[in-house]
C-alpha cells in the first residue's frame, strides 16, 4: 500500500438487513486533519456507517482502509487501537464517578499493590482537560456537572485514549450557542494537530462552520462530498431529500394571523432562582417562539405553566378565563398540552403501539370507566393519517418509528386531548429535515385553526423561519419580545448571551 | 417501507409464539406425565389440579396487573399467611371452638364477620403497602421485602406459632362443588381470571396500568394521576389476597403463621413465565393464566409420575431463568 493524505478509506462498503440495502457500496475517504460531515435523512445509513467504522457491526463486503492498512471488518478493541473514538449522542458516563474516573475508567492508573492510583488519575486528567482547554475540576461528581460539561468530558475521554479519528455523532443537540462554541474551538485547535473528526449533524448551519467537507448519504448510498466553500446549503438540503429549502422553510403566503382578540395571557410566572417573574401575552393565530441559551429557564418556565413544576407565582389566562394548571391533569382539562423537550423520557411509552400513545392524555381526561376500543381505533387511525404518521399500522410500537413520527405521535395525543393551548420544546431536535418541515407546518396550521402556539428553541434558524413573534430569555428573566423584522438570528443570540442589548 | 412491513409482522409472529410456547410447553408436560402415569389425564386428577392452582392463580392475578404497571409487591405470600391465620381464629374464638357452646347468633354471625373482616384487612395491607411505595419513590422490591417480614412477624404474634383448627367449619369454600361436581374454588379462580382481563382490555383503569409500566413520567406527563392508579393496585392485591386466603384456609381447615408464605415466590414465578416484563408495561391476563396453570401443574406432574417431588422448585428456578433470558433477549434483538 502507497502512503495516502487519507487516514480512513472505504471501497464499495456494503451492508444489508433482512430486506435492506443500509450500506450499498460506499466510497468514503476522510483526509489527515479535516472534520467531514456526514449528513442525510433518518435512515440514510450514517449510523450504519459509523458503526462499522467504530468496530461494532460487520460489513457484508468492501474494504475499510485505515492510514494505508487494509481491514475487511474490525472489532470494537481494534478500532480503539487504531485511534478510532465515538462520541455518541447520549453520554455514556458513570454519574457517580468523578471527572477523572469516568475519563481513565477504561485503565484506571493502579498503585504498587494495585490499588486505584487517584493522585495519578486527578493529574492525568488535569494535564489532558488543560490541553483541550476546558476548565472542569477532575475530582467533581459527573452528576454535578451541566450538560455541556459532560459532553466535553466524553470528548475529554476520547482524547484520553489517544485518538486520531473522532467520530461525533450529533454533538450539538440540546448544546446551546456557548457550548457549542467551546466545542467547535476544541475541534479547531486539534484538527491543526491533525485530528480528523467524522461530524455527523442534522444542523447544517453548524456544519458550514466546522467542517471542510460535506458527505451525503441517502438510502445507504452516497449522494455526493463536496468542499463546504463550493456549495451552498440549499444544494445539501436538495441532495438529502430532493426538494429545494424554499419548500421547508417559507411560511405560507398570506397566513399572517389576523387581529385576534382571544389571547393567552401568561401572568408573572416565578419561582425562586429559576424562572423570574415571566409575564408575556401570546395572541391566537401566531406561533409564539422562546429563544434563549439552555439553562435560561425556558423548560423550567413550560414545566411550571402545565403543572408539572411547583411554581411560587403564576396565572394563566385564555380570552379572560382563568386556566392556572395545578397538575398535568389539571392542565389537560384545561386544554393546555406540552410536547416535553425529551420525547422518549416524557412523551413516550416506546414499548406501547401508537394508538395507545395517542389516546392516553384523553382518557386520562375522561371519566368514564370502559373505554370504547372500536371508536379508539378508528379515531386515532384518523387522526394518525391526518398528521401524516409513516406506519403500516397504528398497532406497530412506537420505538419503532423515527424521531419525526415519533414526535408526531406526541402531538396527535394532544390534540386528540382536544388542547387548545399547545407547548412545544424543541420540537425538532434529533428530527431529519423532511419531517423538520412537516412539523412546522402543522404548526402552522394548527396556529391558523386558532390554536395558541408556543415554541421553545435553540435553534435560532429554526426560531426565525418559523415565529411570528418571539421571546428571548436569559438568566431566567424575560429579556426582549421580538417582532417582525426585528426577528434575525443576531438579534435573538445578542439578547440570549446579553451582548450589547441596546435599549 | 416495506422493511417495517416485515418487521412488524416479525414481530408479532413472535409475540404471538409466546403464548403458544407456553400452552406447548403445558401440552409436552401434560404428555409425558400421562406416559409415565396415565391417571394424569383423569378427570379427576385434572379438576384436582385446577383446585390446587385457585389460590396461586388468584394471587398471581394481582401480582401480575400490578407488575402491568411496573411495579411488584413480593408481600403477598405472607399476607396471605397473615389473613389466614386472623380468619381462622376469628372463626375459631367466635364459635368457642372446639366445643361449639355458643349463642345462637354466634354461629349465624361468625363466618360472615370472620370475611369481612379478612377482606378490611386485605384492603388495609394493600393501602399501607400503595402508599408507602409511592411516597417512599424507593423500589417497590424493598418496600414491600420489607413489608413481607412485618406480616410474617405480625402472622406469627397473632397466632403465637399455634395451628388454628377450624373443626370442619367454614369448608364450603375451598372443598365444595357446585353440582357434586365442579370446586367452588375453581369458579372464583376463573371469574378473578376473566375480571382481570376485562380490566385489563376494556377498562381505562387498565390501560393506565399499561401506561404507568410503560413510562410512568411520560403516563404523568399525559394527566394520569400515577399515584392513584399504583395505589388502587395495590389495593386490588390485597383484596385478592384476601380471598386466596379465604380459600385456602378453607381448604386446608386450619392456619398456621406461614401457611400461605410460598404464594410470594410462585406467584411471581407464575406471572414471569405468563410473559409480563419485570420492567412493566407488557403482559395480559390469559398469559398469566397459562403462567400459573404451567407452575401449578409441575408440582402435580412431578409426584404422578413419582419424581421427587423437591424437584418441584429446581425445574420452575429453570423454567423463570429460562423465560426471562429468553424475553431478554429476544427484546435486546429489537
Amino acid at each position: 500500500m502507497t502512503v495516502t493524505a487519507n487516514i480512513l478509506e472505504t471501497v464499495k462498503l456494503s451492508k444489508a438487513y433482512p430486506g435492506v440495502q443500509a450500506l450499498d457500496a460506499i466510497d468514503f475517504d476522510l483526509k489527515y486533519g479535516e472534520v467531514q460531515a456526514l449528513v442525510g435523512q433518518n435512515g440514510a445509513g450514517k449510523s450504519t456507517f459509523i458503526e462499522i467504522i467504530a468496530g461494532s457491526l460487520r460489513p457484508d463486503s468492501g474494504q475499510i482502509i485505515i492510514e494505508g492498512r487494509s481491514y475487511p471488518s474490525l472489532e470494537p478493541s481494534k478500532s480503539i487501537e487504531l485511534g478510532i473514538q465515538t462520541v455518541h449522542q447520549e453520554n455514556q458516563l458513570v454519574n457517580e464517578l468523578t471527572v477523572a474516573e469516568n475519563i481513565y475508567l477504561y485503565n484506571l492508573p493502579q498503585t504498587g499493590i494495585g490499588l486505584v492510583n487517584y493522585a495519578s488519575c486527578v493529574a492525568a486528567t488535569e494535564r489532558l482537560l488543560g490541553e483541550l482547554g476546558v476548565e472542569i475540576p477532575p475530582g467533581r461528581k459527573l452528576k454535578k456537572l451541566t450538560f455541556i460539561e459532560k459532553k466535553l468530558v466524553s470528548i475529554a475521554k476520547a482524547f484520553s485514549r489517544k485518538a486520531k479519528l473522532l467520530i461525533l455523532d450529533e454533538p450539538t443537540a440540546s448544546l446551546d450557542e456557548h457550548g457549542r462554541n467551546i466545542l467547535f474551538d476544541i475541534i479547531r485547535r486539534n484538527t491543526k494537530k491533525g485530528l480528523c473528526v467524522i461530524y455527523i449533524s442534522h444542523n447544517l448551519g453548524e456544519i458550514f462552520e466546522i467542517c471542510d467537507r460535506v458527505t451525503v448519504f441517502k438510502d445507504g448510498r452516497k449522494i455526493s462530498t463536496h468542499g463546504v466553500k463550493e456549495i451552498d446549503m440549499s444544494t445539501v438540503v436538495r441532495e438529502m431529500i430532493g426538494r429545494s429549502t424554499a419548500s421547508l422553510y417559507s411560511k405560507e403566503a398570506g397566513a399572517a394571523p389576523g387581529v385576534e382578540k382571544e389571547t393567552l395571557e401568561v401572568v408573572d410566572y416565578s419561582r425562586e432562582g429559576v424562572v423570574d417573574h415571566v409575564s408575556f401575552t401570546v395572541r391566537k393565530g401566531e406561533i409564539f417562539g422562546i429563544g434563549g441559551l439552555v439553562g435560561a429557564g425556558r423548560t423550567e418556565l413550560a414545566r411550571m405553566i402545565f403543572g408539572l413544576d411547583r411554581k411560587d407565582s403564576g396565572r394563566l389566562v385564555y380570552n379572560g378565563e382563568e386556566i392556572t394548571a395545578q397538575d398535568p391533569c389539571d392542565a389537560i382539562q384545561k386544554g393546555i398540552g406540552y410536547l416535553t423537550e425529551d420525547r422518549k423520557e416524557n412523551g413516550l411509552m416506546l414499548g406501547r403501539p401508537i394508538f395507545e400513545n395517542i389516546s392516553i392524555a384523553r382518557l386520562a381526561k375522561s371519566r368514564r370507566v370502559m373505554m370504547s376500543l372500536g371508536r379508539e381505533r378508528s379515531e386515532t387511525g384518523g387522526i394518525s393519517k391526518q398528521l401524516n404518521i409513516k406506519t403500516p399500522t397504528i398497532s406497530q410500537r412506537v420505538i419503532n418509528l423515527s424521531g419525526g413520527n415519533q414526535q408526531k405521535v406526541v402531538l396527535a395525543k394532544w390534540l386528540y386531548a382536544g388542547s387548545e393551548v399547545l407547548i412545544f420544546d424543541e420540537p425538532t431536535v434529533g428530527i431529519d429535515v423532511g419531517a423538520k418541515g412537516e412539523i412546522y407546518r402543522m404548526m402552522e396550521n394548527l396556529a391558523l385553526q386558532g390554536k395558541i402556539i408556543i415554541m421553545i428553541s435553540s435553534d435560532n434558524p429554526e426560531l426565525v423561519a418559523v415565529c411570528d413573534r418571539v421571546a428571548v430569555m436569559r438568566g431566567g428573566r424575560l429579556v426582549a419580545v421580538l417582532e417582525g423584522a426585528e426577528i434575525t438570528e443576531e438579534k435573538i443570540l445578542r439578547y440570549s448571551m446579553g451582548v450589547g442589548d441596546k435599549e | 417501507m416495506e422493511t417495517k412491513i416485515s418487521v412488524v409482522e416479525g414481530k408479532r409472529r413472535r409475540s404471538v409464539s409466546q403464548s403458544l410456547v407456553l400452552v406447548m410447553l403445558i401440552v409436552l408436560l401434560a404428555a409425558v406425565a400421562t406416559a409415565v402415569n396415565p391417571r394424569f389425564l383423569k378427570v379427576t386428577n385434572i379438576i384436582n389440579i385446577f383446585q390446587q392452582i385457585a389460590v396461586l392463580g388468584i394471587v398471581a392475578s394481582g401480582v401480575g396487573m400490578l407488575l402491568v404497571a411496573g411495579e411488584i409487591d413480593i408481600s403477598v405470600g405472607t399476607q396471605v399467611s397473615l389473613m389466614g391465620v386472623i380468619l381462622a381464629m376469628i372463626i375459631q374464638k367466635v364459635l368457642g371452638l372446639p366445643q361449639g357452646n355458643v349463642a345462637a347468633w354466634r354461629v349465624t354471625f361468625a363466618i360472615p364477620m370472620a370475611v369481612i373482616f379478612t377482606f378490611i384487612v386485605g384492603f388495609i395491607l394493600g393501602l399501607i403497602n400503595g402508599i408507602i411505595v409511592i411516597k417512599s419513590r424507593a423500589a417497590s422490591f424493598i418496600i414491600t421485602l420489607g413489608f413481607m417480614l412485618v406480616y410474617k412477624g405480625t402472622a406469627l404474634i397473632t397466632s403465637g406459632g399455634a395451628s388454628y383448627m377450624l373443626f370442619g367449619k367454614f369448608e364450603t369454600l375451598g372443598r365444595g362443588k357446585v353440582l357434586n361436581y365442579i370446586p367452588i374454588s375453581i369458579i372464583f379462580l376463573l371469574g378473578v381470571i376473566v375480571v382481570a382481563h376485562v380490566v385489563l382490555k376494556y377498562f381505562r383503569y387498565g390501560r393506565f396500568l399499561y401506561a404507568i409500566g410503560g413510562n410512568k413520567k411520560a403516563a404523568y406527563v399525559s394527566g394520569i394521576n400515577t399515584g392513584r392508579v399504583t395505589v388502587t393496585a395495590y389495593i386490588a392485591v390485597g383484596l385478592l389476597n384476601a380471598l386466596a386466603a379465604l380459600i385456602l384456609i378453607s381448604r386446608v381447615g386450619s392456619a398456621l403463621a406461614t401457611t400461605g408464605d410460598s404464594y410470594a415466590l410462585d406467584a411471581l414465578a407464575s406471572v414471569i413465565v405468563g410473559g409480563v416484563a419485570i420492567t412493566g408495561g407488557k403482559g395480559n391476563a390469559l398469559s398469566i393464566f397459562l403462567g400459573v396453570v404451567l407452575i401449578g401443574l409441575i408440582g402435580n406432574a412431578l409426584v404422578i409420575m413419582n419424581v421427587n417431588p423437591y424437584m418441584r422448585d429446581v425445574v420452575i428456578g429453570f423454567i423463570i431463568i429460562a423465560a426471562v433470558t429468553i424475553s431478554t433477549l429476544s427484546g435486546e434483538r429489537e
